[in-house]
């Protein structure tokens, strides 16, 4: 069985990896792995603009996904992001040209059908503005602005150009969320009424991001693109004006699906937090955040708490969805995705029997460690029902093939510029609220452009 | 009359006997004399061969490794690491590991060469720089898919322990981790494999039964049991983020062969 098992897991990874090697042009045809040969015409010319920590995870994503040709790389850290990831595109044969500033890519590269943006926040505008009125597509990260200006003009410069433009929520693409949504929210209403959500994202305390001494870049070139010294543009995460702080770097992914799966905005917030273990010098914005969103949909008031910690990483990231009749307990990481049923609910045989869920597994009666019979003060726990999706894939390549299948116009983009910019207004009115230490409304038109 | 006989015979051998005894005297003390001696050097020799039992003992003696280890980083956003095979994490620190006392990172500055000569970033003597951060500046990326790396300790050593880091600042997996000893540097001679974790043999050296595991900042403890070699070799074929093999830092604990 172990074998077996092993087995199968090794076939999935050689598939990946065959595909990398045969982007690299370094194995077997295609037709060797199963896989049909697809015309020239697919192939999608790419460029990536900010070779940082996450321009190399969608990379690493974009080398398993077939006829992806990446033609050029942007960033202005030479000596390493850029350096770093176009040694690795070479390494598989993919090749491109390197720049320093994109404006000179934009005018020089005249084959790009696309670029992929992971910039900092504070570029995110300029850089995606930018790239629509060259008439490229854009895939631009997550937040798809630092301010909710910026995020606007960049939705109204995708409606001018035409062109797609995909905002980086991978978990909207990812196969166990939109189970989730499609299967068991809206057709199969499993939790009933949802009232409350609840979800966290906790990490341990780290140190500040540092730098190879001999890579550091000129502080003529680091003003030029808006940084005042090394250490800020290693952490801009952590500084107002270029970036969002832990809320926007963790909660926007978490907070996007409760917008998602409630299916409305929300109509108030009211948020506590602030900069009580860094250095507030270097880490201006909070380093925890805890804050609570209204919202009022079709079946009624849903109260929605959610807490992003960067001291402690205990239980981790989730998201927890509580309805009268059940609960969704989802995260990004697979490990924990489980629904369970209340006891006053429906049976859910029949969920089972069309494939939504997956019985819980029988366990065998053990034996009471105490005399006990029963503890009578909690209620039992309730057996965990199974989501029947399995996902070993990375987290951001079914994002990222959503892109690049809409750009062959073989499919709808799972979160546009329209979907991106609601999140956005959703997440940095968090930061609003704990600097005004109130609660504050959100109005309608808000959300609208 | 034969009762006198025997009388006369009794007291001359009293008499003999007595003057035996003081002829004798001197010589008794020389001899005893020479037999303190000999115990002197009798004891001389069981000290030194307590010493030397001693110094034997020392040799054997096991004292916990001392690992100096960098500081724990995980950044980023994690990644799908669902692999067969896994090893559970231990959740606590790893437990002491005993080597002989003088055992030390014999590896530490060490020449190392590669399969990839031009890494992707970072230099391949960062292998053996005794940095073990995680951080950037602190890693080589060699090229995708099979890569390796050779340790040249210059002499043979005695090897308790290997221990290295892949990759600590974001929580990964390695495939087929493959590490040998031999005494030549083309791994012909006398090779022998410490640790495999390649369940498919796709790395051509043969299928292990070792388990995956998850990089963190204390590093994968390999007991390599004493085994005497000049050259370890580090085998790697991408890991559960992408195709790249990564390496920060790789200690050899040893001590030299006698």
């Amino acid at each position: 069985m172990d074998n077996e098992r092993i087995k199968k897991g090794i076939n999935r990874r050689s598939f990946l990896r065959s595909t990398a090697a045969l982007g690299a042009g370094l194995v077997l045809a295609p037709e060797s792995f199963g896989q049909e040969s697809v015309s020239e015409t697919d192939d999608i010319n790419v460029a990536l603009l900010g070779a940082g920590a996450q321009g190399r995870v969608l990379v690493d994503s974009c080398l398993k996904i077939p006829c992806i040709r990446f033609k050029a790389v942007c960033d202005i850290w030479e000596d390493y992001n850029q350096r770093l990831l176009s040694r690795r595109l070479k390494a598989y044969r993919h090749e491109h040209n390197t720049y320093v500033d994109y404006k000179e890519m934009l005018a020089d590269e005249k084959d790009l059908d696309a670029v992929i943006v992971a910039t900092p926040d504070f570029w995110h505008a300029e850089h995606t503005i930018a790239c629509l009125k060259a008439g490229l597509h854009v895939y631009c990260e997550k937040e798809m602005s630092n301010t909710i200006e910026g995020a606007r003009r960049i939705v109204q410069a995708a409606r001018e150009s035409g062109k797609l433009l995909q905002i980086g929520h991978q978990r909207r693409s990812n196969p166990r969320y939109i189970h989730c949504f499609d299967r068991l929210l809206k057709d199969a209403k499993i939790l009933g009424r949802i009232t409350t959500v609840n979800g966290q994202w906790n990490r341990s305390a780290q140190l500040d991001l540092g730098w190879p001494k001999k890579a550091t870049i000129d502080t003529n070139l680091l003003n030029k693109y808006g940084f005042t010294s090394m250490e800020q543009f290693r952490n801009w995460r952590w500084y107002k004006g270029l970036g969002g702080g832990p809320i926007v770097d963790l909660g926007s992914h978490q907070i996007d699906i409760y917008n998602w799966f409630l299916d409305a905005n929300p109509k108030s917030v009211i948020a506590g937090g602030g900069t009580d273990y860094y250095d507030k010098e270097t880490h201006q914005w909070y380093d925890n955040i805890m804050a609570i969103y209204e919202y009022e949909t079709a079946q009624g008031t849903v109260r929605a708490f959610y807490q992003t910690i960067t001291t402690n990483s205990s239980q981790g990231y989730f998201e927890t969805f509580m309805g009268d009749q059940g609960t969704l307990v989802i995260s990004e990481s697979a490990s924990r995705s489980d629904v369970y049923r209340e006891p006053s609910a429906p049976d859910w045989d029949k969920w089972v029997k069309i494939g939504c869920l997956i019985e819980p597994a029988k366990k065998e009666q053990e034996k009471p460690e105490t005399d006990a019979v029963l503890d009578v003060r909690e209620t039992l726990a309730p057996p965990a029902y199974k989501l029947p999706v399995k996902f070993d894939d990375p987290y951001h390549k079914p994002h990222l093939e959503n892109f690049f299948d809409a750009i062959r116009g073989k499919a709808k983009l799972n979160c546009p510029a329209e979907v991106g910019y609601e999140t956005a207004v959703t997440v940095l009115k968090v930061n609003e609220a704990v600097e005004a230490a109130r609660k504050l409304s959100f109005e309608p038109e808000e959300f609208n452009i | 009359m034969l009762k006198n006989v025997f009388r006369s015979m009794f007291h001359v051998s009293i008499f003999v006997l007595l003057v035996f005894v003081l002829l004798l005297t001197p010589s008794c003390k020389k001899s005893t004399g020479e037999s303190s001696s000999e115990q002197t050097k009798q004891q001389s020799s069981n000290n030194t061969r307590k010493e030397a039992e001693q110094t034997n003992e020392a040799s054997v003696q096991l004292i916990p490794l001392d690992i100096k280890l960098p500081k724990p980083m995980f950044v980023g956003t994690p990644q799908n690491i669902r692999v067969p095979n896994l090893e559970k994490p231990l959740g606590r620190p790893r437990p002491p590991f005993l080597a002989p006392v003088g055992t030390e990172n014999v590896a530490l500055g060490k020449r190392v060469t590669g399969s990839d000569e031009e890494p992707i970033i970072g230099e391949i003597e960062m292998i053996t720089d005794g940095d073990k951060e995680g951080a950037d500046g602190s890693y080589v990326e060699l090229g995708p898919f099979l890569q390796h790396v050779t340790i040249d300790l210059e002499a043979k050593y005695d090897i308790y322990a290997i221990v290295l880091w892949h990759f600590h600042k974001q929580a990964r997996v390695y495939f087929d981790v493959v590490i040998q000893v031999a005494d030549d540097p083309d791994f012909v001679t006398n090779v022998r494999t410490l640790f495999n974790n390649d369940h498919d043999n796709s790395s051509g050296l043969g299928i292990g039964s070792d388990m995956h595991y998850v990089e963190t900042a204390e590093g994968k403890l390999i007991d390599a049991k004493g085994v005497r070699a000049r050259y370890v070799r580090l085998c790697s074929n991408g890991n559960s983020s992408n195709d790249l093999n990564h390496y920060i830092e790789v200690g050899v604990f040893g001590k030299p062969a006698k």
